[in-house]
């Protein structure tokens, strides 16, 4: 009896180490699938290695995940219809777990395969690492989603798709007075993680400048992230009508579920593009009523490359929608492919190829399902942000 | 006031759900004289399974709950003979890591089959809220709190005044003993965990009701919350557990609400070293003499 046991414990744990290899190595082989060993194919074709660094194991492997897939739709559509100035693109993306020293690994393991551009990382803390170890090598960085203000600063060829957090908070402050939304607001957002912290500040000092008050600010943490019950009686009390939410909509679908009923109805919450996505998180939409996005991606927008977008990502993703991360991802692969025909380059391995994409980034236009973009020699990029609200379950742009 | 009341109700009905894990905690230690650290990966597992039973195979919401309870019964006492029982002879500290081990298991075997992404959990019962002047109390809370004193009551009458209840404290008392008495120890540690695990899921279900929304780390803090609780009323002791888990919500729901969200965990932890310098066995917990 005593042996079968011990039997039987030696394979659930060979089972358990087993389990752990499995989940560890799925990426890799992806990756190893689609590598090539040099930057020309059989047929003698040139070939663009991207390399992608992101979170696709983890925590937030949602985001790493999103993102890969969207520039691999991009990837797939531009070489259907011939690549670029003759050459194929080919994305290979590396897991970080959303970790900075592993993401250096990646893109050191990527450079060794004969990376062309870099998509960066897709988290702020980890792209900042991988800019600053691109920084010598001088090719394009160009950052899906890692939206940090230093996240691409100390290296002139880095660039990015998404706004930066400080934008993001300034523009939500203008926004709200601009469309007089409210004059007395209250904030609630996670003081552990960059992304909401950026957005707070630049917020509260654009309220200032902007005549709104802002009337209660409370926080959660990431272990502190189920029980909103204290904070939301704190804004209750504060009589806000608008309440500001610059968090990731996990977080926000929590709030919101348990804020319905308790904050008075018609109450706006104003949220950034981290919220997108929130429909496909919340338990019941009806508690997302009155939700306002100031966002550049809407999966609902009606525009037309933005849905033959969500269509091409749903039929590759087993229907899943794609959100903020998925469209910057998408949209980095066509800004490389405008910055490659503007350039003029035909060989990933010619020595002028890399000074010449980054020369030729603030030149381009990019329509994407992310807005218009040009980008400033700073990497920053110039676009429109669109108002959405969410209305009966579904989300609609927003007119006054 | 109304404000002191509010933050009362939910105090309690975070400390009732503390007090249900604290108590598979204590138990065991005091019967098995082991820390199972995965007790708190045992409420993840009670959640998603009634989300799988609701949403997958189309259960009505209240088969679902009790679907969870006899999951994770069972799953407690499997984890229990595969992992724990080879290991009865071992030094405590190999136990302990083995229990860690198995809680990440639990973990990623979750994050392996359901994702990352956070999943709602299933209304099981609608049931008006109730107003009295401007305290607004959630039906769900009131089901909490009724539950768990009902089954409080239910465990200490078990413990005390069965035989199998006795069987349990004679064993917690002295294992050589008891089982020179005619007792079963590995019957009564199985049974043990079987109670704990129960009580775990019954955790869930209400946790789940409260916070709809389970990740595969759900447990993980709940779980380090309930074993503080446990320390603090005193390991090994139930009604300690009880007071602890129902004294822990309290302490973090006033201090977020009368000092700083942010600070609540840290004055949680603060409180427990506090106590422990003062009365190192806990608030109910024996001094233990040992035998030389």
């Amino acid at each position: 009896m005593k042996t079968t046991t011990k039997r039987f414990f030696t394979a659930l744990a060979a089972g358990a180490l087993l389990v752990g290899m499995t989940g560890c190595s799925t990426p890799a082989q992806d990756n190893q699938a689609t590598a090539p060993q040099e930057n020309a194919s059989a047929s003698g074709e040139k070939e663009v290695l991207i390399g992608g660094i992101g979170p696709l194991t983890g925590d937030y492997a949602n985001y790493g995940t999103a993102a890969r897939n969207g520039a691999q739709i991009a990837v797939d559509e531009i070489n259907a219809a011939g690549g670029v100035n003759g050459m194929k693109l080919v994305l290979n993306y590396q897991d970080s777990a959303g970790d900075p020293d592993s993401a250096v690994a990646a893109y050191g393991k990527l450079i060794d395969q004969g990376m062309d551009v870099s998509l960066g990382g897709v988290l702020s803390g980890e792209t900042a690492s991988i800019v600053a170890a691109a920084k010598e090598d001088g090719l394009l960085v160009l950052t899906p989603s890692a939206s940090a203000d230093a996240a691409i600063t100390g290296n002139d060829s880095a660039f990015r798709v998404c706004f930066t957090d400080s934008s993001q908070g300034t523009a939500s402050a203008n926004y709200i007075a601009d469309n007089q939304l409210a004059t007395e607001v209250a904030v609630f957002y996670q003081s552990d993680i960059d992304y909401s912290v950026g957005l707070y500040r630049a917020f509260e000092a654009q309220c200032q400048a902007s005549n709104i008050t802002i009337k209660e600010v409370q926080t959660f943490t990431k272990d502190t992230s189920t029980d909103f019950s204290t904070q939301i009686n704190a804004i209750k009390d504060s009589g806000a009508k608008l309440v500001f939410i610059p968090i990731y909509a996990a977080e926000a679908s929590t709030f919101l579920t348990q804020a319905a009923g308790k904050l008075p109805e018609g109450t706006v919450y104003f949220g950034c593009d981290g919220l997108d996505g929130i429909l496909g998180k919340v338990s019941d939409v009806s508690v997302a009523e009155n939700v306002m996005l100031l966002t550049p991606f809407a999966a609902d927008d009606p525009a037309e490359n933005v849905q033959s977008f969500v269509k091409a990502y749903k039929q590759a993703n087993g229907d899943a929608t794609p959100d903020q991360f998925a469209a910057d991802g998408y949209d980095a692969i066509y800004a490389i492919k405008a910055a490659i025909e503007k350039s003029g380059v035909t060989d990933p391995s010619a020595a002028d190829f890399n000074s010449k994409l980054v020369a030729a980034m603030p030149e381009i236009t990019v329509d994407g399902v992310t807005g218009t973009m040009t980008w400033t020699a700073e990497g920053e990029t110039v676009k429109d942000a669109k108002a959405m609200i969410i209305h009966d379950g579904a989300a609609v742009l927003y007119t006054k | 006031m109304t404000h002191f009341i509010q933050t009362l109700i939910s105090s309690l009905s975070l400390g009732s759900i503390y007090a249900l894990i604290a108590l598979g905690y204590t138990m065991v230690y005091g019967i098995a004289k082991m820390l199972n650290f995965a007790h708190g990966d045992i409420i993840m597992v009670g959640a998603y399974t009634v989300i799988v039973a609701a949403f997958q195979l189309g259960m009505p919401p209240l088969v679902a709950a009790l679907m969870s309870i006899v999951v994770c019964v069972l799953l407690g006492v499997l984890i229990e003979r595969l992992a724990y029982k080879p290991l009865r002879q071992a030094p405590p500290l190999s136990v302990l890591i083995t229990a860690i081990g198995v809680s990440y298991l639990l973990q990623n075997l979750a994050l392996l089959l359901f994702g990352s992404e956070q999943k709602a959990f299933p209304t099981l019962i609608t049931l008006p809220e109730l107003h009295l002047g401007a305290v607004v109390i959630d039906g769900i809370t009131l089901v909490t709190l009724a539950a768990t004193a009902v089954i409080m009551v239910g465990l200490t009458l078990f413990i005390n005044k069965t035989r199998v209840g006795k069987a349990l404290r004679a064993v917690s008392e002295d294992k050589e003993a008891a089982e020179l008495m005619g007792i079963s120890t590995n019957k009564t540690i199985t049974l043990t965990f079987a109670i704990g695990s129960a009580l775990a899921a019954v955790a869930s279900i209400f946790y789940g009701a409260t916070y709809i929304y389970i990740k595969p780390t759900t447990g993980a803090m709940p779980g380090i919350k309930a074993f503080t609780a446990a320390v603090f009323g005193g390991i090994g002791s139930i009604p300690g557990a009880m007071l602890g888990g129902i004294l822990l919500g309290m302490i973090e729901q006033f201090s977020k609400t009368y000092i700083s969200t942010l600070w609540s965990d840290a004055i949680v932890f603060g409180v427990l070293v506090l106590i422990l310098v003062v009365k190192p066995t806990g608030l109910l917990g024996r001094q233990i003499k040992e035998k030389v």
